[in-house]
């Protein structure tokens, strides 16, 4: 759990966050979304001491980062930036090791945490000998982000870590992350200028405009209609409602009544988004759900889209 | 025709020139003008055999590795060739007579020499230190089959032999500790450039300050600055040290070498990336073990730049040495100048353009490793 109390941060005159309390439970993926110079960096970069706070705390598993020798916190946190910053003169083994050596693990288990590594970024083990200069921007990304993980850490910190790779790849890499967070429960902290990435990957939201808070919650009800006008319009885009509708699973606007006979089904995962697509495919304003007894309706669907 | 090969015909006709200069020189003595003897004249069929190789290793047609060896081979028929005539007009003349390499000889050696370089560099690394290998083993072997022994250079040379070898190592000595002195005075400013940013202008305009003044003034200088920093401080003789001799000449170098050396540590310090040395710091490595692991070898290729130049301006400058009673090779240079005998400068000039040429293949080699690890 990380959790932000009345934290504040100045740089000489400039305030770069004022008052700002957020928690983030364990195992959440949260996105840190803003304009630029809204302090969404400096906020991350709190939880592992890279940037101290002027008042205020930021505890870390339950203790305040400022009472923990920083070397040893940031070992125990993964960290991805954008420029990704690999060693050149390393090869990618080498740099994917570069924290358990440094908290001493012995090479073979080193060696085989490697392997494991490449595995699950999904990367050719034959690339471990290459340096990275010998890489494109995505593998250079996935070797950035297993490095992150190598010693194993609970929480991890990725700082716009898919802004510098082509859009195709930045696909590739987004449904990367959202496995490996299904696979390993990790706390994730992900500060990102892109609403879309934000709702796609989070299960929490904050949205920070002039170093304060403007909205923290879950992605559909930061594109609703009670949410801060700020925020509804920095996430919702140009078609808000569509976009919370594509939020919220199509289960949740299930009424009792059950659907007529000959229905179009709807796959059990599917959104109310996909389930109004539907519709307007096929002209049906009733809807049946895979798995399920009861109808979706037109109505019921309108009514969550506010 | 291409370019390329127009300019290694434009070698090989230089060398054929050299051919048609003066080649010897004939001298009663050592200090007497004497008469020349052209190319062609004294090297006979051997020198046109030496034509005919130079020649047949510039057109593209020819291989490199082959034309290489050409090219080597016609610079060694000239010398073996040279070393003969110089054996023929020496044979019935009185002892004190000497021969003297002509303009022509060293023309037609460097064009020659040039024109192995040329094709030499096409060829894999491997094949270059073969043929430089080969090379040196061809003149070692001419040089132990007396080929050069009736050359006036040789005379001269065998008539100092140990004073020769004796002003190398301490050319070498002299330079290393200059180097040693640079290394000290650069390597702690270059630190504080790095660590303070701001304090790096003033160095750099304090260090560049001393390159403007001319070597020999600055050697001239530093005589009375010690005379009278000993006058004040009479306690430092007891270290060796004086006015003149070694001190005014290695401390006058190291100032020069100062300014690349401090260049090239700065420039490496701060040539790490700025992500790198970032992500360095997020996982949790300290300021010590970021520079040692992430600065440093990145510094490394930078560094063995400046080293290269200061190394090969070390050798070059201690010649200076001379002038301020060092020793060294500069001591010989001088010793030549002073008596018009142009073979004694040379026995002082010769090594130290080897030795510079030397430490720079070294250096170069050192260079492009750090560089391949980096």
């Amino acid at each position: 759990m990380i959790r932000f109390k009345a934290v504040g941060v100045r740089f000489g005159a400039t305030e770069a966050l004022a008052d700002v309390s957020v928690t983030v439970e364990t195992g959440v993926l949260c996105a840190l979304v803003g304009p630029s110079g809204s302090g969404k960096s400096t906020l991350m970069r709190l939880v592992n001491r890279l940037i101290a706070p002027s008042s205020g705390q930021v505890l870390v598993r339950g203790a305040d980062v400022m009472a923990q020798p920083a070397p040893a916190l940031r070992r125990s946190i993964g960290y991805v930036m954008q420029s990704i910053g690999l060693f050149p003169h390393r090869s990618v083994a080498e740099n994917i090791a570069t924290v358990p050596r440094l908290l001493g693990w012995p090479a073979p288990r080193r060696k085989a945490r490697v392997a494991e590594l490449l595995a699950l970024v999904q990367l050719d083990p034959g690339l471990a000998t290459r340096r990275p200069a010998a890489l494109s921007g995505g593998q250079a990304q996935r070797v950035g982000l297993a490095r992150a993980l190598a010693a194993d850490p609970d929480i991890l910190l990725m700082d716009e870590p898919f802004g510098a790779v082509d859009p195709l790849t930045r696909r590739d890499l987004r449904a990367e992350l959202r496995r490996i967070h299904a696979e390993t429960g990790k706390t994730i902290l992900l500060v990102t200028h892109d609403p879309e990435e934000a709702l796609e990957l989070a299960s929490q939201i904050v949205v920070l405009r002039h170093g304060r808070v403007v909205a923290d919650g879950a992605p559909a009800a930061l594109v609703g209609s009670t949410a801060p006008a700020f925020a509804r319009a920095l996430l919702g885009g140009e078609q808000p409602g569509l976009r919370r509708l594509s939020l919220v699973p199509a289960r949740e606007a299930l009424a009792a009544a059950p659907a007529p006979e000959g229905a179009p089904r709807l796959a059990a995962g599917a959104s109310l988004a996909d389930a109004l697509s539907r519709m307007a495919e096929t002209g049906a304003a009733v809807l049946a759900l895979e798995g399920e007894a009861g109808s979706l309706r037109l109505a019921a669907i309108l009514e969550r889209g506010r | 025709m291409g370019a390329v090969e127009a300019g290694r015909a434009c070698l090989a006709l230089l060398a054929l020139a050299g051919l048609a200069a003066p080649w010897l020189s004939v001298a009663p003595n050592r200090l007497l003008p004497g008469t020349p003897v052209m190319g062609l004249a004294a090297l006979g069929a051997m020198g046109g055999l030496a034509a005919l190789a130079l020649l047949a290793a510039v057109p593209r047609r020819v291989p490199a590795g082959l034309a290489a060896l050409l090219a080597l081979a016609g610079v060694a028929l000239l010398l073996a060739a040279t070393g003969q005539a110089a054996a023929v007009a020496m044979a019935d003349l009185a002892p004190a007579a000497r021969a003297g390499l002509g303009a022509g000889f060293w023309l037609s050696l460097v064009a020659g020499i040039s024109l192995f370089a040329a094709r030499a560099a096409a060829l894999p690394t491997l094949g270059q230190a073969g043929l430089v290998l080969a090379g040196v083993l061809l003149l070692a072997l001419l040089w132990r089959a007396g080929v050069f022994e009736a050359l006036s250079l040789l005379v001269e040379y065998r008539a100092r032999e140990d004073a020769v070898q004796a002003a190398l190592l301490r050319h070498l000595a002299l330079s290393g500790a200059a180097l040693a002195l640079a290394l000290l005075i650069a390597l702690p400013l270059a630190w504080a450039g790095f660590l303070r940013p701001g304090t790096a202008g003033a160095v750099g305009a304090a260090l560049g300050a001393v390159q403007v003044v001319p070597a020999i003034a600055l050697f001239a200088i530093l005589i009375p600055l010690l005379a009278a920093l000993l006058a004040a401080l009479p306690a430092l003789r007891g270290f060796g040290l004086g006015a003149i001799g070694p001190a005014p000449a290695v401390l006058a170098t190291a100032l020069y070498l100062a300014l690349p050396l401090w260049r090239a540590v700065l420039g490496g310090l701060t040539a790490a990336d700025p992500a790198a040395v970032a992500a360095a710091q997020a996982m949790g490595m300290g300021e010590g073990r970021i520079t040692l692991e992430v600065r440093l070898p990145l510094a490394l290729p930078v560094f063995a730049g400046g080293l290269r130049l200061a190394v090969v301006q070390a050798i070059g400058l201690m010649t200076l040495g001379g002038l301020v009673g060092a020793g060294g090779l500069g001591t010989l240079v001088f010793q030549g100048l002073a008596q018009f005998a142009t073979d004694l400068m040379l026995l002082g000039a010769l090594p130290v353009i080897v030795l510079a040429l030397l430490a720079d293949a070294a250096t170069r080699g050192l260079e492009h490793a750090l560089g391949r690890g980096a």
